[in-house]
């Protein structure tokens, strides 16, 4: 990992602290009292660690820091730090994932037992789960924390289609958010990814270490525990950067895929993850799905990227998409089955360079959105449970489809049906 | 006079033989030139055609993205295409030493000026190539930007991206080997921007109604209804 991805005037501040036990990056943007109160729920750790708290703060923002005081402590340092974001040409998305890069590399300067993010605004307040996600790592007993955030049906669609139920089928770990973003790792993990990085020396961006976490739990047989930490709050969404998120997010996933195949392909079923607290409930939220939107952009995609997609998917699953475009919008539904095949036939394509990466995960978004529309249909008035039911249903569907994917990995010409 | 006529014509059937008998070995030199390049050229074909046939060179192609150089390929074979060519190259090679064997300074400046024509030959070959591949390229990312932003005249925008791309090739390639350069700029001045226009005003008069629509709805939305939207990917 490169130094300079450690802001300039957080080394300076650094430069004073020699060691810690655990450094807590806040990529988040909280209030100056949510940051005392974690600060004040760390040192309530057992056997008083020396902690590190890199705090996310506007370059401009020359506010005293609310918790000063607490800066100064011999167990806890405070240290405020401005976000790439703020000073360079970044999207939101690329300036979080910065911003791992240097709490991972802070981590290993300072030889830290646990790294722990908090990058996600959430509704309790983070003192009240701060302690879940970096208790463990002290102890020792966990080398990976996930988080697991109270399920609301339109939140996180990108995660629940395809990240988790992707995660599950091929690495046989049944975690909610396998990529974070709010997580926690432990000194052996972190050793494994920074080896790991400095092995590949291909500039990996924050999005391949967040990929390369659960890969390489399974493969280094550690330890992984998954923490409820509550409904999250997340920003309006813009339906035109769907494209660049899939592609800024799965790309990194399915070369994680094409490094750990070996890995994978022996996992034949998933197990749950050993779960730190009780499961948090949320009330649902309001809003219209505008579906007739979604369905249009699946349609327009079947209309126009079919040449691409021709190269991509195999006729069957072409042939049903054309059938799915010509139903009425009352009777729009994307088999589970289907939508497994054409991300495991997406998953190979990347592999196999089918066509330019950046095209071919672009050219997802189409079928993403009609997947959307599906799941918004058939949820629309759904309770809690039904979305729990309706995503287990999905993973299953994931994992049912594991062959298909093993056979067309190995024999891409041949097993083609 | 009648020997004078006989003598003249005599002369002049001597010489005609004489000429022709002096260019027999030159015709021999180039028919056998001829037979032995075919004969290396259907060689070369064979063992070209299996190597890559052996490498799996048409899926390879395919996957290292060049698949649009199946469609310009006899039975869309890529394979063929390269054997082919490097076997059109060893006969055409084989017809200039003959030519060359005729030893006169006409055949001579012949081979000599197209010699050096091959330079700038090859070098359009390699301009049509790289355009045809950047014309893909940005037509692909074209059409996929502008599906994705729902954008109903997405295919007319890449096609005519695509043909923007190749016209300039086009031109270049020509340019290149310097054919009526002056025709040249002046229709490609006229092509190129002929498709822009055309472009702006399908695009402009197509999507009118559209960009109403779209004014009249972003004035009249409020603060609230931008964040009504309940759908969160990330």
């Amino acid at each position: 990992m490169e130094v300079d991805s450690v802001p300039q005037q957080a080394v300076q501040d650094l430069g004073q602290i020699d060691s810690a036990d655990l450094v807590v990056g806040i990529v988040a943007d909280l209030s100056q009292e949510d940051v005392a109160e974690v600060c004040s729920a760390l040192r309530t750790l057992p056997g008083s660690p020396r902690i590190v708290v890199l705090q996310n703060r506007l370059a401009s923002d020359s506010t005293p820091t609310g918790s000063a005081a607490l800066a100064q402590d011999s167990s806890l340092s405070l240290i405020p730090w401005a976000l790439p974001t703020q000073s360079s040409p970044m999207t939101p998305v690329e300036g979080m994932l910065a911003a791992y890069q240097s709490i991972l590399t802070i981590g290993e300067r300072l030889g830290v037992r646990g790294c722990c993010v908090i990058a996600s605004k959430l509704e309790h307040a983070p003192s009240k789960w701060v302690c879940q996600l970096t208790a463990p790592l002290l102890e020792a007993s966990c080398d990976f924390i996930a988080p697991s955030y109270a399920r609301r049906k339109f939140e996180g669609l990108l995660n629940s289609s395809i990240i988790s139920p992707l995660t599950r089928s091929l690495y046989g770990l049944r975690i909610q958010n396998p990529m974070g973003p709010d997580l926690g790792v432990s000194q052996k993990l972190l050793q494994k990814l920074l080896e790991r990085e400095q092995n590949g020396k291909t500039g990996a961006s924050g999005m391949h270490l967040l990929a390369s976490l659960v890969p390489l739990v399974l493969c280094g047989n550690l330890q992984v525990s998954q923490a409820y930490l509550g409904a999250r709050s997340y920003p309006p969404g813009d339906w035109t950067t769907v494209s660049s998120l899939l592609s800024e997010i799965l790309g990194p996933i399915f070369l994680a895929m094409e490094k750990n195949a070996a890995c994978w392909q022996r996992t034949r079923t998933s197990s749950p993850v050993k779960a730190l607290n009780e499961p948090v409930s949320a009330p649902q939220t309001t809003g219209t799905v505008e579906i007739d939107r979604l369905v249009n952009s699946f349609q327009l995609g079947i209309r126009d990227l079919q040449e691409i997609w021709g190269l991509i998917l195999p006729p069957a699953s072409l042939w049903e998409l054309r059938k799915l475009a010509r139903l009425p919008i009352e009777q729009f539904h994307i088999p589970d089955e289907l939508w497994v095949r054409i991300i495991y036939d997406f998953a190979l394509a990347h592999r196999l360079r089918t066509i330019n990466r950046d095209h071919l995960l672009r050219s997802l978004t189409p079928l993403y959105l009609g997947w959307v529309a599906s799941y918004a249909r058939e949820l629309e008035t759904a309770e809690e449970n039904a979305i729990e039911h309706r995503l287990e249903r999905l993973s299953l569907a994931y994992e049912i489809g594991k062959p298909y994917l093993v056979s067309r990995w190995r024999w891409p010409d041949r097993f083609n049906p | 006079m009648w020997g004078q006529v006989k003598q003249a014509l005599y002369q002049s059937t001597t010489r005609f033989v004489t000429r022709l008998a002096s260019l027999v070995p030159g015709f021999v030199a180039l028919f056998l030139a001829l037979l032995i390049s075919l004969l290396l050229a259907w060689i070369v074909g064979m063992v070209v055609r299996r190597l890559l046939s052996s490498m799996r060179f048409d899926e390879r192609v395919s996957r290292w993205g060049f698949s649009s150089l199946a469609e310009w390929s006899p039975q869309n074979s890529p394979t063929l295409l390269v054997s082919g060519t490097m076997a059109c190259a060893i006969v055409a090679a084989g017809f200039l030493i003959g030519i060359a064997a005729f030893n006169s300074d006409l055949t001579s400046s012949l081979v000599r000026s197209i010699f050096a024509y091959v330079p700038n030959v090859m070098g359009a070959i390699v301009v049509l190539a790289v355009g045809a591949v950047v014309a893909r390229y940005v037509a692909r990312s074209v059409l996929i930007g502008a599906v994705n932003l729902n954008l109903g005249y997405a295919r007319l925008l890449s096609v005519g991206t695509r043909w923007l791309v190749m016209v300039l090739t086009i031109a270049m390639a020509l340019v290149h080997l310097r054919i009526a350069v002056g025709i040249v700029e002046l229709a490609f001045g006229i092509l190129f921007g002929g498709i822009v226009f055309a472009l702006a005003l399908a695009v402009g008069l197509g999507s009118k109604d559209m960009v109403t629509k779209s004014l009249e709805r972003d004035a009249k939305r409020t603060p609230a209804d931008t964040v009504d939207e309940p759908l969160r990917h990330l």
